[in-house]
């Protein structure tokens, strides 16, 4: 979807500024400069501020996911009716939950889990939605028709709904929760990937590279394949974006972690019944969510401005 | 004219049909056994074979399909196990007040988006374009639900400027026609009910239409930027057109095409986001049945509702296909040239 | 010419056009030019050397690019002007046909309302706009026209597309048509009939035209004056004539020797204007002086 066809746009406004060696608010000089430097190399010259904060949240998303456990303040499992539903304090930064549970830890837990699942269930749809586009691109006529036409009988119902229907099939589980989403997502990417191999087989310098006798293997290998995965990879970010608002959603209506777990979603869940008295409960897990899914979204978007050659940025 | 829409209503009937059989084979997917579900915890062995009779069970799977197709003609989606009700019948109910904010929604996405993608193109430069892409990048990735949440926690609990939850307020519920409160209050012709109905709908469909603006916005924008940039404004501009007429005469028109299009695939993506909303305003619509039905492993309501909505995506696409071709001389023209 | 000591319909002096910004190049320098009544001129010149600019520049069509200098039509200056009184100019003084035909016109809007949108902006009733929009077609000579004023511009051919934007031109009775390589985009043929119609116009009306080409070849017939254009600049003016039998830049002489030749020696080399040149080499234009703002696109992924 947001693999738009390059457009013809006529710029009516002033080249942009050259590329900015600094951040406005870094002094040259120290870390935070030495930080915003790295990033730039990273991101590419023209990166601006959203670019910048995209790979920030990104890698402190990493970072909880990766020590999270261990930088936890608390035991992020006890319960504890004494300290039930604490505001944010000295004692627990963001406050408690209705079983005395240290929010903040519960977060710095969560993380790994979203994380895994929301790359787990992207990388695993990414990989059937390609195969299948390759599949359908290879195969006769008649079949690579009918493949498309049961993609699309696919994308015919939201993906929530789809993955709400197959994991109450399957039973509530994490397991199925996965499996569900990998069936909710994978025929966008086989629509994409399938678009773009069929443009890039009939592009006029595909045929000029037939022409001048390429086989149809190098022909595969050197135009069609790298021009499909192009398109692939630069959706990645978004993908694991989405991916992450829609487990969160899942596990808020019920499906998916079982409840004692800390996943994010299942946590503002959890929130809503005290929403009017304890408002820290469902805002910082939703919080978490929000912000695991713009820093990806951002980045993705980093990344699709810079390896895709066909998007120049004036 | 008249064969291309022929031919897209077909096309429309078969992919219902196609979504039909997907829920067909979800219904094989699920372990256990649903003739145990449908006699009853505490049925004996007898009743469990009767059940599975009764349901058609064990007869041969092709069998079974046809069975199913035959049914759904008829209106026939199995049998609730936790209302123990047609399905059919409770969907009757609550599909209306889903269409009803999904519509709603809608609308008001496009009231305010169109507008503010205008603005957004006309203005642009690149603050404005941080702006828009922040806008779009955000809306994107906050959850509804808890966005959902927080507007009822500030919006109706500390501020009490809109009514928490339900449909409608103490004693303002209009008789049930058509399950959609706004339909229902004209039709009983009470305007305060009306009122207090179309009240109730502000906060979820705010919280409902905040993904869907940001998109909204930003194709608006970008389709609006790529009108812009053709001979044709040129050409009126030398025309001695003006900045307001432009953007209204030439440059929505033209961009109209590509955001109807959005907002057909948006339609579906709503359809699944209210959901997520209803649960949280307590909206008796297909999202919070069908999160009973998950709940309560009520398998014929999970795939009833699931039936229903990839159906009303299908229809949103033909309904778009068709109206696009009625605005829209380039597609007119294709199609007559295709059947031609 | 025998209006040369009449004050002139088009007065330019000293135009300067630079790419808005900080360090924007500047594309067009010092340039001279005048038109006067019912005057055709036809101003010459390789893509790039500045000729689009300068037609885009009268009426400052281009938002991205900054005038300097002096525009006087009918003695009203417009270098410095009011967006009000260039709109006023604007297809009821002076109007402009594009190079592409397919492109300019709207593909979502009927023939007659794009037709007669110069008089129903300046309050001419919707019936009587239609009326006038329909006869100016009808005198275009588009077949059928109150019937076809009705349908889309994809039913239309080029030629008709091009009559349709001629129309659009000329309803609003301007009294100079600035046609920006208006047959470009069109078949030999079409061309003709295009040009013929312009010409035929222009004398009916009164209608002073300057035309933007590349083609020294149809300027020959249609024009009274030559001026032509190089790295912004104009490098020779004088009548058409004189140009073409005694031009004094070297440029001119490559430009007219690099029109091909049905009777030249099918064994030679076509010649090409670097070939004039190589006697009178200039200094080499400067930085960014090659390219037109409006050629200036951008490839963009839906953000820009």
């Amino acid at each position: 979807m947001t693999a738009s066809p390059p457009r013809l746009v006529r710029e009516p406004q002033a080249p942009p500024a050259k590329s900015r060696p600094h951040l406005p608010w870094v002094a040259p000089g120290t870390v935070g400069d030495g930080i915003a430097r790295g990033a730039r190399t990273l991101l590419g010259r023209h990166a601006g501020v959203l670019d910048v904060v995209g790979l920030v949240l990104v890698v402190l998303l990493l970072l909880a996911a990766v020590v999270g456990p261990w930088i936890a303040p608390h035991d992020p499992y006890r319960a504890d009716p004494t300290s039930s539903l604490l505001p944010p304090g000295r004692e627990h930064l963001l406050g408690t939950d209705d079983a005395g549970r240290d929010v903040l830890s519960r977060l710095l837990v969560g993380a790994r889990s979203t994380l895994l699942a929301a790359v787990g269930v992207v990388v695993a749809s990414t990989f059937v939605g390609a195969v299948v586009a390759a599949v359908a691109a290879s195969a006769p006529r008649w079949l690579d028709e009918a493949i498309m036409r049961v993609v699309d009988i696919f994308l015919a119902f939201p993906s929530i709904v789809l993955a709400l229907g197959i994991a109450a099939a399957l039973g509530p589980s994490l397991t199925s929760v996965v499996v569900a989403m990998v069936v909710a997502m994978w025929p966008a990417t086989a629509r994409l990937v399938r678009a773009v191999m069929r443009q890039t087989t009939s592009s006029q310098y595909v045929e000029a590279a037939r022409l001048t006798g390429m086989s149809q293997r190098r022909l595969m290998s050197r135009h069609v394949l790298p021009n499909s995965f192009d398109s692939v990879y630069v959706q990645l970010g978004l993908d694991i974006s989405g991916a992450i608002v829609l487990i969160a959603g899942l596990a808020f209506l019920g499906v998916g972690a079982a409840p004692p777990s800390a996943d994010w979603g299942s946590m503002v869940a959890q929130g809503r019944e005290y929403v009017t008295t304890a408002w820290w409960v469902a805002l910082f897990p939703g919080l978490a969510i929000t912000l695991a899914a713009v820093g990806f979204a951002l980045l993705g978007d980093t990344l699709r401005v810079r390896l895709d050659p066909t998007v120049v940025r004036a | 004219m008249t064969r291309f829409v022929l031919r897209r209503v077909g096309l429309a009937a078969l992919s219902v049909w196609g979504v039909a059989t997907l829920v067909f084979f979800m219904t094989k997917l699920i372990p256990g056994d649903p003739a145990r579900v449908a006699a009853g915890r505490t049925a004996t062995a007898e009743q469990v074979a009767q059940a599975r009779a009764r349901l058609g069970l064990d007869r041969p799977f092709a069998e079974q399909y046809l069975h199913y197709l035959g049914g759904l003609v008829h209106g026939d989606l199995g049998w609730s196990a936790s209302t123990k009700q047609p399905v059919a019948s409770d969907l009757a109910l609550v599909v209306p007040v889903t269409l009803q904010l999904v519509v709603v929604t809608m609308v008001l996405t496009v009231a305010v988006a169109v507008p503010l993608g205008t603005l957004a193109a006309v203005r642009h430069g690149r603050s404005a374009d941080t702006v828009t892409r922040l806008v779009a990048i955000l809306g994107g990735g906050v959850p509804v639900f808890w966005l959902a949440l927080m507007l009822q926690w500030l919006l109706a609990a500390k501020l009490g400027w809109v009514p928490i939850s339900g449909s409608s307020g103490f004693g303002h519920a209009p008789p049930v026609v058509t399950g959609a409160t706004l339909v229902d209050s004209v039709l009983a012709g009470s305007p305060t009910d009306l009122a207090d109905s179309a009240w109730h709908l502000v906060l979820p469909a705010v919280a409902l239409s905040a993904p869907f603006m940001a998109v909204v916005v930003r194709n608006v924008r970008s389709a609006l930027l790529g009108v812009l940039g053709t001979d044709y404004v040129a050409f009126a501009v030398s025309k001695g057109v003006g900045p307001w007429r432009l953007v209204r005469h030439h440059a929505l028109p033209a961009a109209a095409g590509s955001t109807l299009a959005i907002l057909g695939m948006q339609f579906g993506w709503m359809l699944g986001a209210a959901v997520l909303v209803e649960s949280v305003f307590a909206m008796p619509g297909l999202g919070t049945y069908l999160q009973q039905a998950v709940v309560n492993q009520d398998t014929f309501a999970v795939l009833g509702g699931v039936l229903v909505t990839g159906a009303v995506f299908v229809l949103a696409g033909l309904v778009v296909d068709l109206v696009q071709m009625l605005i829209d001389p380039r597609v007119r023209a294709s199609h007559l040239g295709g059947a031609a | 010419m025998s209006g040369v000591e009449r004050c002139p319909l088009l007065r330019v002096r000293d135009l300067a056009v630079r790419v808005r910004g900080v360090d924007g190049p500047e594309i067009v320098h010092g340039v001279d030019l005048d038109v006067q009544v019912g005057e055709r001129v036809a101003l010459v010149g390789e893509s790039g050397s500045g000729k689009s600019t300068v037609a885009k520049a009268l009426v400052r069509l281009d938002p991205g690019v900054e005038v300097a200098g002096s525009v006087q039509f009918d003695d009203a200056e417009l270098v410095g002007a009011p967006e009000r009184t260039l709109r006023a100019v604007r297809g009821a003084g002076i109007s402009m046909i594009f190079q592409d035909p397919m492109a300019a016109l709207n593909p979502v809007r009927r023939i007659v309302d794009q037709v007669a949108e110069p008089l129903l902006i300046r309050g001419v009733g919707r019936r009587e706009a239609a009326r006038r929009a329909v006869e100016m077609l009808d005198r275009l000579g588009v077949p059928r026209a109150a019937e076809r004023a009705r349908s889309y511009p994809t039913e239309f051919s080029g030629g008709m597309r091009q009559r349709v934007v001629m129309a659009a031109a000329l309803v609003g009775g301007p009294q100079l048509l600035v046609a920006d390589e208006p047959t470009t985009a069109l078949d030999v043929r079409v061309q003709e009939q295009v040009l013929d119609l312009v010409v035929q116009q222009s004398d009916e009306l009164g209608l002073a035209v300057l035309f933007i080409t590349h083609d020294l070849g149809i300027v020959a017939g249609l024009a009274d004056r030559v001026a032509v254009m190089r790295h912004g600049r104009i490098v020779e003016d004088g009548p058409v004539d004189r140009v073409f039998l005694e031009p004094q830049h070297p440029y001119t002489r490559g430009l007219i020797g690099a029109v091909p030749r049905i009777d030249a020696d099918p064994g030679r080399r076509l010649a090409t204007v670097a070939d004039s040149l190589v006697v009178a080499r200039e200094a080499p234009p400067p930085a960014g002086t090659n390219r037109s703002p409006a050629d200036r696109t951008q490839l963009d992924g839906g953000r820009s």
